[in-house]
Formats: structure tokens, sequence, C-alpha cells
């Protein structure tokens, strides 16, 4: 009895960080597509044009799937993150914690709601990618794969970070120096071909290359990496970073006193 | 409660702590500031693990069986912590949802709550709109969405005026005739008075007094004079 989902319960945090979503539209939805444009119009479309086809495609068809994990990234770890705090901070997490639901259904509907942002957010970019330089995915199978995954393990990063935070400045560390030096030599701009042999060694070392690098796959049909190595490690992430934030709301960490 | 025990560090808040609150009382907890008042409510309602003892929620011990216990109690905080991010309405009605009741059963229910605190023709504003006073009647009715059988206020008619906390005290006469136990902290002695059948007395983590308001009352002193003299440190 004490073990099991319940779905309304579930549901209904799923929906509140929908709404919360919407309330903010100008925060979450508008400035990833802005900022694909941007980057699309400016290295895709005025400097790619100098770059030779990679992967067997243009550099701006090139630059799609990178930006897409980019913003399904930022818009997982910036939802958890900022939500949880926000109701820390505002003890309006008190509605959650004295209602009877458990870590699974608390951890599961952050997770959820927060994928169906990422869900939003990748479709609209790959929508853009298409109309605007006939960008289309080709297996949709890793495509969805990829962005759920790297969702839940970002999501759950931002869970951890959402209930470490003293302050709204510490939710930014995270993002300022580790996720975006870490996404903008991921290979978002960049295929691993490109690099000198050392650095390609030093790509190895970085999560969010393999993530960018299985995920172009889907739309190149080609990939540097072995896919199954890939979504090996970025399922392994996942999974760990899922735990270790199922744990700290298990236990109460600086919830329940 | 029986033999709740909850320390921080060499710090003991509550020292061992039982009672018994009856169904459908009105019971006043009452203490000076620090006796251990809101530690014992939130170890109730499971936001403090207490270090050791028990709390059962008619018959459900509230570890063990969290879920039918927490289905239980309603509270209400003695600070506003509403979700910035719902209309009034929907702050009832996430609420229930929490509790795993759908919003379109619900939704009779809290049409019924927003009537009955004046709250109806602001259910689709932001809570930050509320003046004071329908914040604290907003704190009620969200406490009380889920039909709980145990209400906890936690100073319910702080900062309020003279005529809301008359209005209050109707209310809640109200919904413990209609049989739903309050339990009830508060610093305003002659609200504990006026509203309580029997009063608990806290100081220094433990309870100094547990008797019908009527006892606590018989020697002729008012209950501030009791009080003081039960909590003198």
């Amino acid at each position: 009895m004490n073990t099991a989902i319940n779905m309304v319960s579930l549901w209904t945090l799923i929906k509140r960080e929908m709404v919360r979503s919407l309330k903010i539209i100008n925060q979450v939805l508008w400035p990833p597509v802005i900022t694909t444009l941007l980057y699309v119009f400016v290295f895709g479309v005025a400097l790619g044009s100098r770059i030779p086809s990679l992967q067997g495609v243009s550099y701006a068809q090139f630059l799609i799937p990178g930006l897409i994990m980019l913003q399904v990234i930022d818009a997982s770890y910036g939802e958890c993150s900022s939500s949880l705090f926000q109701m820390r901070f505002m003890n309006a997490i008190q509605e959650l914690l004295i209602a009877p639901l458990s870590a699974t259904e608390i951890v599961l509907g952050f997770l959820l709601g927060s994928l169906g942002r990422a869900y939003v957010i990748a479709g609209l970019i790959t929508i853009l990618g298409i109309v605007l330089v006939h960008a289309v995915p080709q297996q949709w199978g890793i495509f969805l794969l990829l962005i759920t995954i790297v969702s839940v393990l970002f999501s759950s990063l931002g869970l951890i970070v959402g209930l470490l935070a003293e302050k709204f400045d510490h939710i930014a560390v995270l993002t300022t120096f580790a996720i975006t030096p870490l996404v903008f030599v991921g290979g978002v701009f960049t295929a691993a071909t490109m690099l000198p042999p050392a650095l390609r060694s030093l790509e190895l070392i970085n999560p969010i290359f393999y993530m960018i690098d299985a995920f172009r796959l889907s739309y190149t049909g080609q990939s540097y990496l072995s896919p199954a190595l890939s979504v090996g490690v970025v399922t392994t992430l996942a999974v760990a970073a899922t735990a270790v934030a199922w744990r700290m709301v298990a236990v109460g960490y600086k919830l329940r006193a | 409660m029986d033999g709740l025990v909850k320390r921080y560090g060499a710090f003991t808040a509550v020292g061992g702590m039982s009672f018994r609150v009856e169904a459908g009382d009105f019971f006043g907890f009452l203490g000076p500031n620090g006796a251990g008042k809101t530690t014992s409510i939130n170890s109730i309602v499971g936001l403090v693990h207490a270090t050791s003892g028990s709390i059962s929620v008619f018959g459900h011990d509230n570890v063990r069986e969290w879920r039918e216990a927490r289905r239980l109690v309603g509270l209400a905080p003695q600070e506003y912590n509403f979700d910035r991010y719902l209309s009034i309405r929907d702050v009832l009605l996430y609420q229930a949802g929490y509790y795993g009741i759908s919003h379109r059963s619900v939704r009779a229910r809290v049409d019924e709550l927003l009537e009955r605190f004046g709250l109806k023709e602001w259910a689709s504003k932001d809570y930050l709109k509320l003046s004071g006073g329908m914040k604290r009647r907003l704190t009620l009715a969200r406490a009380l969405v889920h039909s709980p059988k145990l209400l906890i206020l936690d100073e319910p008619t702080a900062g309020v005026d003279v005529e809301l906390r008359l209005e209050l005290w109707s209310m809640l006469r109200a919904l413990n005739a209609e049989g739903l136990t309050i339990f009830l902290t508060t610093h305003y002695l002659e609200e504990a008075e006026e509203l309580c059948r029997n009063i608990g007395i806290v100081r220094a983590g433990k309870l100094v007094a547990l008797k019908p308001t009527t006892e606590l009352l018989a020697s002729g002193d008012s209950l501030q004079d009791v009080f003081l003299e039960l909590t003198r440190r």
C-alpha cells in the first residue's frame, strides 16, 4: 500500500510542473527557440557556408542535433533545479511533504514534468531545423531515446542541486562551471574529426560528447563512437543521478528535519 | 504521542512527550517560544523525523502507516506557503490532487470551501492579490480540502485584526461541532480559553500540564496566570 504509485498524486505534480512552465513561458520556451535561430543563422548559415560538409550533411544541418541536445540539457536542469529550489525557498514544498506522497512519486513528478518541457523544446527546435535547413531526423527511436535519457540525467542533477542549494546563486554554479563549458566543447559545433588527436582523446572524458555524438546519429546515420557505448554511458549516468536524487528525497535531505 | 523525543545535535527540542487527544476534541497546545510546539506539530505531520518515540493518528502509526496517517491530517501553518504559480482555486485543487483526490471528484468540495471561506470571487486570482485575512482563510481552506479528521492549526490568528479573529473563531467552532478534531497552538491565551476543551502546556520540550480548560481555571486564576506559573523559568 505504502509503496504503490498513486497516479492521481503523480499526475497532479506533473501538471503542476507544466503549469509552472506555461506561467513563465517567456523564460522557458522562447529563449531556446530564439537562441537556436541565432545559432543557426550565425554559425550555420553565415559562417557554416565556408565549412565543408560534415558526416555527409551541410554544417547547418550538422548543427541542429547539437543545438537540440544543448537546449534539452539546459531546459531539464533548469526546470528541476529552479522549481525545486523555489519550492524550498518559499516553503511551498511543505504542501508535498505533508501529503501522502512517496519519494518515488515526488522524484517522478519532477522528472516527468521536466521531460515534458524537454520534449516540447526539442520538438520546436526539430521543426525549426526542418523548416530552416531541411535537417530531418532519420532514426526516431534513437532520437527519442537520447532526449529521454539526457533529460532524465540533467533533471536528476537539477533535483540534486535544487536540494543542495542554499541560495539561487548556487543553482548557477553547475551550469556556469561544468554544464556550459562541457556542452560547448562536447561536439555541438564541431565534429570529433575536426579536432587534433590529443583533443579528440580528451573528448572521451566529457560525458556530453557521448550524448551529442549518439544523438547526431539519429540525423546523419553516422557517429564517432559506438552508439551502444554512448547510450550505455549516458544511461549509467542517468541511473546514478536519479538514484542519488531519489535517495536525497527519501531521507528528506534539507526537506525534513 | 508516546514518548516523543527530538534532538538536534546536543539540543533537545522535545524531551519525551506523551499525550492523547480524543477524537472530536478542541485541544490547545500552549507554550512559550522554543518550548517544542512546532517541533511536535512537525513530527505529527512528518516534517520532522523523531529521534525516538511514536505518534499515532486515529490508530495509524505516522511512520509505518504514513500514507494513512497523513491522509487524516490537515495542517494550517503559521507562515503563508502557497504555490505562487497557482490560482486560489488551483491551490485547493492541486492540494487535493497531492492527496490522491482527482480534480473532478473534488471540484464540488473546492467550490464549497471557496464559498464557506468567502474566497469565491477571488478563485481565479493569484494568492498574492489577497489580503492577510483572506490568505489566512485560504490556509484553512487548503488544510480542509482533503476532508481530514484532524486539523492542526499553528497560530491561525497571528497578525489578524479583531474582527477576522472572531470570524475565524466562529468558523473553527462550527468545524469542531461538525466532528473535526482540532489541535491548536496559539500565543493568544484568551483564544485557547475561548475555544479549547482541553489544554496541554509545554515548557522546554516537556508537557507540564494536561487538563480540561475548566479544571485549569478552577482556581479562579486566568489562563495567563496559570500559564505563567507553569512556564516560569
